[in-house]
């Protein structure tokens, strides 16, 4: 296997704790922790996650102190495979609790670090060579690199994929929609309203997430390329409220650059930490040993795992009706900032036994993130109605029906009813089938 | 400079050209970052291109025209209000009974049209659940003036103040203004009930003229910063109209009639939930309170003055709903809504269980009006419904 210097992938360490560290203590500081994982009485898991449940306030802050210890360990490169194996199994127990706050870039963290976990990224410039010299390695397979790179690649691409719709190209929406109420920024503002800025942010978009990744690996164009990466996740930063995301990306993708960038990050690091200096820097090359059964191993974590990228965002094939409206399969899938969806949903219940019927009115079932995602989501939807049924079951009611009347808009265009409002959501069992009593989407 | 040596070390071996680039790269995010971030505070006189929606123009609308001048209007009737209070403790008689009882419905009424503005000061404020938190709690209130010792700002107290107890205080359940009467001039706890009254009409008024100076731009002057706030993020005045109107027509349609119908309780109608249950005047304020969120939308104002409104802002966007448009769409719905609601015989806590029907007409109308202005119009507009939880009203 080809071997290249291993200062790319250490460089991508360095930031990816970093930046993960960052990600929680921001998460901590704003008070989420409490908001999301604390003061909700319901979670929405993941279809067989039902196991996984949130472990109270103690126990909560406990998992993001272990998250964001173990962020700080990969970044500075301590007790390395543990750290990630730690970072990788907190951070992703945390995003299964509630799928209300699912975001692509989450689940892009989970599988950088799963990927993190098999990679030998603490084996240079990291306190655990510090402490064991002998260690240290200088050189390892293209392979490894080049698993980040591919990732990355794909988020990309796919999110470009997912542009090419008719909503997208012909209606500029949701775009349209999105940037004009943004004619207050100072200089960009004057455009943001007008019809063809939206046209122009949307093609180009597309364009650029399904270009980037090459553009990025090719030599010649890579500078010039990231100079976009800048420009475009800077201009997303201003206009959209998405968090780390931007950052994440900025530097995430510096791992396409040359090994000597990379050196040189890693040199000017060095003479920041004056204790480094004590031990003579690393010179002499010394490869990764890839054993036969471990490289026999990775090849297939390689092969499956990419396998399973490239065919998951496209299982949405197999379900009818259209994607934006039943979201049957939508999820990571990359389909990332893709249409403005809205709705509202009124649950009612009718005891079987008496007829009595009235509104399940939410109280303070639900926070009020977690109404609003729910009721553009048939599986929440159908969750929710399920808690109802045990909730009107404690309190006595031994047979309840649960119905719901919901109106959804995607993309500008009217609310309509969403849900079958007769199907008594009891008798709907949860799971991947096709969700009939979604109702069709008609124009 | 630290970042400077770590562009030169990792620039080093490439070419000038790309170099500039990244300069030029680099340039552009600082400045736009620095500009966008620092610009947040005084985008006030930022030109509008000829065909923007003029965001300005539709606060200045809603703050000068309709806010501001609702405030006063409170506050003239919770001045008013606290003078016939005075009137009536010194010289307690039917005719200062009466005077004072018209004083607190007028009163009840001004609230109604400052109700949708929980933000900025009346936040601050706690109004809507200090103003009107109901049904009261009438054991505590006469527990209260029993004892003569309470603390108003206690949270126990919340549903023992506020226009929903002097309801009580002034109507009782008998209807009957001779036994009102009694209450504070024979009863053993007369002196005791005179003084409850009064210091629950003064906290109404001291608050009411915090908010209203608060507003004011001989005052405190928010109705600046909510003038120049045009911004499209959480905290913009837009996005704060808009939630709250939405919160507060939530709250018309679940408390004000749904509960009392028993939409809650499978049914089973609870009279006693409705607002101002005392007075029975529970339909004719939520008639008014109607009204203001009605205005609220057109950007009218309390003497039909048509302004700038999100109608209009819906209009420059071109909002479809159906084959038609989304304004005409919540226009109607407005007018049909009015129509169910003026069609119940009151009171409504008679009407709950006498012309139930009606009630749910009018619930179900009120229900799809909260459908347009929850889910069409925030999606139209770009804001985001993000409003914390509230145990208010």
């Amino acid at each position: 296997m080809e071997q290249v210097h291993i200062a790319p992938l250490v460089v991508f360490r360095i930031l990816f704790g970093g930046m993960m560290l960052a990600s929680i203590v921001r998460f901590w500081l704003n008070g989420w922790i409490e908001q999301v994982y604390i003061k909700p009485v319901f979670f929405f898991t993941y279809y067989g996650f039902d196991w996984i449940k949130p472990l109270g306030e103690t126990g909560m802050y406990a998992v993001y102190f272990i998250a964001a210890l173990s962020a700080m360990f990969l970044m500075i490169g301590l007790f390395y495979r543990m750290s990630a194996l730690l970072f990788f199994l907190s951070f992703t127990y945390i995003e299964l609790i509630d799928k209300t706050t699912y975001l692509n870039h989450y689940y892009f963290i989970s599988i950088v670090a799963l990927v993190m976990i098999l990679l030998p990224a603490g084996k240079y410039f990291s306190v655990d060579t510090y402490l064991h010299p002998e260690k240290r390695i200088t050189h390892i397979p293209r392979i490894f690199i080049f698993t980040i790179q591919l990732q990355l690649g794909i988020v990309y691409f796919y999110a470009g994929v997912a542009k090419l719709n008719s909503d997208w190209l012909i209606e500029a929406q949701p775009l349209r929609t999105w940037l004009q109420p943004h004619t207050n920024i100072p200089v960009i503002g004057y455009f943001m309203d007008k019809l063809w800025i939206a046209y122009l942010f949307s093609w180009f978009g597309a364009f650029y997430d399904l270009t980037i990744p090459f553009f990025l690996a090719i030599k010649k164009t890579r500078a010039t390329a990231y100079f976009f990466v800048i420009a475009f996740h800077v201009l997303t930063r201003v206009l959209f409220q998405i968090g780390m995301f931007p950052y994440i990306m900025i530097l995430a993708t510096l791992i396409f650059f040359s090994e000597g960038f990379h050196l040189k990050v890693l040199s000017f690091l060095e003479r920041g930490l004056q204790w480094f200096k004590k031990k003579p820097a690393v010179v002499e090359y010394k490869q990764y040993e890839f054993k036969s059964i471990a490289k026999t191993l990775f090849i297939s974590f390689f092969v499956l795992h990419f396998i399973v990228q490239l065919l998951l965002p496209f299982r949405y094939a197999l379900y009818p009706g259209k994607l934006f409206w039943t979201e049957q399969g939508y999820r990571f899938s990359w389909r990332v900032m893709l249409m403005e969806k809205a709705g509202k949903a009124f649950f009612y219940v009718t005891d079987k036994d008496t007829g009595m019927h009235g509104e399940a009115m939410m109280d303070n079932d639900l926070t009020v993130n977690q109404e609003k995602m729910m009721a553009t989501q048939p599986d929440m939807i159908l969750q929710y109605a399920h808690f109802l049924k045990e909730k009107y079951q404690k309190q006595g009611m031994k047979n309840p029906k649960i119905t719901v009347e919901s109106y959804v808009t995607v993309n500008g265009r009217g609310s309509r009813l969403y849900i079958n409002k007769y199907v008594d959501l009891t008798m709907i069992k949860e799971g991947f089938h096709h969700k009939w009593w979604v109702l069709p989407y008609e124009n | 400079m630290a970042f400077n040596r770590l562009f030169r070390i990792c620039t080093n071996k490439l070419p000038m050209k790309l170099k500039n680039k990244i300069v030029l790269g680099i340039t552009f995010t600082l400045v736009f970052g620095i500009g966008v971030s620092s610009c947040k505070k005084d985008n006030e006189e930022e030109p509008l291109p000829e065909d923007s929606f003029d965001k300005s123009g539709l606060l200045t609308n809603i703050g000068d025209n309709l806010i501001v001048p609702q405030y006063q209007l409170l506050k003239a009737k919770t001045d008013s209000l606290q003078i016939l209070t005075t009137n009536f403790t010194n010289t307690p008689s039917l005719s200062s009974l009466t005077a004072l009882q018209t004083g607190f419905l007028q009163a009840y009424t001004a609230y109604q049209w400052i109700s949708s503005f929980e933000f900025g000061p009346a936040e601050t404020d706690i109004i809507r659940a200090n103003f009107n938190t109901f049904p009261c709690d009438t054991a505590q209130i006469n527990s209260n003036i029993s004892s003569g010792v309470y603390d108003l700002a206690a949270v126990s107290n919340i549903d023992a103040k506020g226009f929903p107890a002097i309801d009580f205080l002034l109507y009782g359940k008998a209807q009957d203004n001779n036994y009102i009467l009694s209450l504070y001039t024979s009863a053993a706890n007369a002196a005791n009930a005179k003084t409850y009254l009064t210091d629950l009409v003064n906290e109404l008024k001291a608050k009411t003229d915090f908010v209203g100076n608060a507003w004011s731009s001989t005052g405190s002057n928010y109705i600046s910063t909510f003038k120049g706030n045009t911004g499209s993020d959480v905290g913009g005045s837009i996005g704060m109209l808009v939630n709250q109107l939405n919160y507060d027509f939530e709250l018309l349609k679940n408390a004000r009639i749904g509960i009392p119908l028993g939409k809650k309780t499978l049914g089973v109608p609870l009279p006693e939930k409705v607002e101002a249950y005392y007075s029975q005047q529970s339909l004719m304020l939520v008639m008014e309170h109607i009204k203001n969120i009605e205005n609220i939308y057109l950007g009218r104002n309390k003497t039909n003055v048509d302004g700038l409104g999100f109608d209009d802002y819906l209009v420059h966007l071109n909002a479809q709903y159906g084959s038609g448009s989304l304004n005409d769409a919540i226009k109607n719905r407005f007018v049909a809504a009015k129509t169910k609601l003026a069609a119940i015989p009151g009171p409504l806590s008679q009407a709950v269980l006498t012309d139930a029907v009606l009630v749910d007409q009018a619930y179900a109308e009120l229900q799809q009006l909260v459908i347009l202005l929850k889910v069409d119009m925030p999606s139209a507009l770009g804001v985001l419904i993000t409003y914390v939880d509230n145990d208010g009203d």
